[in-house]
């Protein structure tokens, strides 16, 4: 008896054995590391969401070979992010990888991904450090804006609707966001001819901003610039209306499309103005092309939101429509080779729910830029008006904020 | 420039109150078990967390189910307790401290795993109210009510701990284990009450947090930290001690701040200036007995 299961067991193994090799000649992987855990589940969680659903949408089937997604879990650390960059890379040996979506996770991967240089598509990173390290490199592929994109929007629009010789007041948080995004914001809203009246940092995370607020309300600036991150930015946004800062006008960066921020904000959001690639209500026209993969916004939003339970926000769409890019490349190079991918990708140009999706060299390092228009919006009475670009604009009035009674 | 004074003092004093509320709970379990909580600061985020759902589900006030999650919390940290601490009370210091720190961890990915890591926050009206006096003057109506909340809690505790039976005995027990138990008292079962009490503060504090910061999973290890800080500037087994630690950090946080180019940037490096500077002048905080010998 014993023989006889020893005999089975040999034949399981030696089948299971030779079953590997078959089944990674059948299937393509994409690696995917993401902060599923810790300070940036939000965003790996939401990367997570629309790649997963754009895999789905695509058939679960590339070149003929089965898609396998593996998701790696970075924990918002950058010694975990390293691990999880090697393993994908050294160990599964992965020829794609999608994300991380925070710059730190993503510049602690950059020595792991220099030494397989997979075909790297990131469709996170604002901040311009990921340009400056890796932008010439051929093989990375930035679907998202940099930092400096923001603010050369901003400070346009701006200039446009409220004139000139107007004064800025700039907050910023002393972590890596803040300290990246500052110099840009100085650099363009100066080039449109605002005058800074003050910079204040923070502490990301301080509990208490009053000693900041107070300093921006002796400056009598016309404008507030927020360069925090979410978390920052509801306590800025709470605390600003409460102390009743009385700058008529508030500006941020990625929070306000934010549904999270909208909620924990409730009327002290009343005016914010805010910068995104995405935002609901946003109405873009199928891709001709691909009319499945980038129908219609509604009727994406209308899947999506079936699917999750929930509306998409913006990387959830990012990383769904950077994720259909590759796969519509390794179908077009016929296969998993990511040289032919990379030449692919460069040629594509496919019209999605967040603008135009095609490759082009950002004039300041990185030679695969896409999606580096973003959509200036405002809050006004709960709903978002949307002030930039012109194809999408239903306001061309900045509302004042709103301070209590 | 007066006016810019008294905000500072204003500001000040309102953040002491806040500052008292994150500390006196950890002070309580501390000055009678002699076990720091690492996961005080998440104890304090379940307490934002059931602030949070009460309010956005049932619409229920965070002041109004701040004593429901009070007594859940008291429930919580006394079954914490009895399943974890109790059984490694006789252990070495370490082994406590690595035990509170892991189910810090895991009170923290429980949260992560249950409602993702999204910012949350209550939304009561007077979250968003102020006083203004002056164009230098503001008063934060949610902040003036923290302090309140933080004033009622020192005197309760207070109270308790000197007129009540157990109050005396939870003291007795802080002052000397040995003789405590010598006299009948069940030591076990104090340290148990003190644990639950000071969970039951920890939740408190939770629901006026939810108002005054984002609620996130995250949102328990800056507390829990600024909490330690305090209690080792005010002395670690001493509620008054921890009030004037709390006041202390308080309005030299905000004086820096406020007078300090880029001074808020420096603010929080003060607490942990000053907690250096107190471990070595006077380990035993302001008015603590416990220091380097205990």
């Amino acid at each position: 008896m014993i023989t006889v299961r020893s005999a089975y067991l040999v034949a399981a193994l030696a089948l299971a054995t030779a079953a590997v090799p078959a089944q990674a000649q059948e299937t393509i992987k994409i690696g995917a590391p993401l902060a599923l855990s810790g300070k940036f589940v939000s965003y790996g969680a939401a990367a997570k969401r629309g790649m997963e659903m754009a895999v789905d949408i695509y058939g679960g089937k590339v070149a003929g070979k089965k898609i396998e997604v593996l998701f790696r879990d970075t924990q918002s650390d950058a010694q975990a992010a390293v691990n999880s960059f090697t393993q994908l890379l050294s160990e599964e040996k992965v020829n794609y990888l999608v994300g991380p979506i925070a710059t730190p996770m993503a510049m602690a991967g950059l020595p792991a991904w220099r030494r397989t240089k997979a075909l790297w598509v990131v469709p996170g990173v604002t901040t311009p450090l990921l340009e400056e390290e890796a932008g010439k490199e051929p093989m990375l592929f930035h679907t998202f804006p940099y930092a400096y994109h923001y603010h050369i929007s901003l400070a346009k629009i701006l200039r446009e609707r409220l004139g000139a010789g107007k004064t800025v007041a700039i907050i910023y948080s002393d972590d890596s966001y803040g300290r990246e995004h500052l110099p840009y914001a100085q650099k363009f809203f100066a080039q449109e001819g605002f005058k800074i009246v003050a910079e204040e940092l923070v502490r990301a995370g301080a509990t208490d901003l009053n000693p900041v607020l107070a300093k921006i309300r002796r400056a009598h600036a016309d404008i507030l610039l927020g360069l925090v991150q979410t978390t920052d930015g509801i306590s800025l946004t709470k605390q600003a209306y409460v102390q009743r800062l009385g700058v008529p006008y508030l500006i941020g960066t990625a929070y306000p499309q934010l549904k999270q921020w909208q909620d924990a904000t409730a009327e002290a959001q009343e005016g914010w103005v805010g910068v995104t690639t995405y935002i609901p209500g946003l109405k873009a026209k199928a891709d001709s092309k691909y009319p499945k993969l980038f129908p219609d916004s509604d009727k994406w939003i209308a899947e999506f939101t079936r699917r999750y339970n929930r509306e998409p926000e913006f990387i959830d769409v990012g990383a769904y429509v950077s994720t259909c890019m590759l796969l519509i490349a390794i179908d077009k190079a016929g296969g998993d080779d990511k040289e032919k991918v990379a030449e692919e990708l460069k040629k594509l140009d496919v019209h999605t729910m967040i603008g135009r999706g095609h490759f082009a060299p950002t004039g300041n390092g990185t030679l695969n830029q896409a999606f580096s228009d973003v959509i200036v919006h405002q809050r006004v009475k709960g709903k978002d008006a949307i002030l930039f670009p012109k194809e999408f604009e239903t306001t061309t009035t900045v509302e004042q904020a709103a301070y209590p009674k | 420039m007066v006016g810019l004074l008294l905000q500072i003092l204003a500001d000040a004093l309102l953040l002491g109150g806040v500052y008292t509320l994150m500390a006196i709970g950890l002070s309580l379990a501390f000055g009678v078990t002699r076990i720091i909580n690492f996961a005080h600061g998440d104890i304090v985020m379940y307490g934002a967390y059931g602030a949070f759902f009460a309010f956005a589900g049932l619409n229920i006030d965070p002041l109004l189910s701040l004593p429901i999650v009070a007594i859940l919390g008291g429930i919580g940290g006394y079954l914490l307790f009895k399943l974890s601490l109790d059984r490694i009370l006789n252990d070495v210091s370490i082994n406590q401290v690595l035990l509170t720190f892991g189910l810090g961890l895991i009170l923290q990915n429980v949260a992560v795993i249950l409602w993702t890591g999204d910012e949350r926050s209550t939304t009561p009206a007077y979250a968003f109210d102020s006083w203004q006096f002056s164009d230098d003057i503001v008063i934060a109506k949610g902040r003036v009510i923290a302090f309140g909340i933080a004033v009622l809690f020192v005197v309760m505790l207070l109270a308790w701990l000197r007129w009540s039976e157990l109050g005396r005995a939870t003291r007795a027990v802080s002052q000397n284990q040995a003789a405590a138990s010598l006299m009948g008292i069940n030591v076990r079962a104090m340290y148990a009450l003190s644990f639950a009490l000071s969970s039951a503060f920890g939740t408190a504090t939770g629901a006026i947090m939810s108002f005054l910061l984002p609620i996130t999973p995250f949102m328990g290890f800056p507390i829990m930290v600024k909490a330690f800080a305090i209690i080792i500037l005010g002395g670690m087994d001493s509620v008054i001690g921890t009030v004037f630690g709390a006041f202390f950090l308080a309005i030299a946080e905000t004086a820096i701040a406020y007078l300090v180019p880029q001074g808020i940037g420096w603010a929080e490096g003060v607490a942990f200036f000053l907690l250096v500077l107190m471990l070595i002048a006077r380990p035993t905080g302001i008015l603590g007995t416990v220091g380097r010998d205990a």
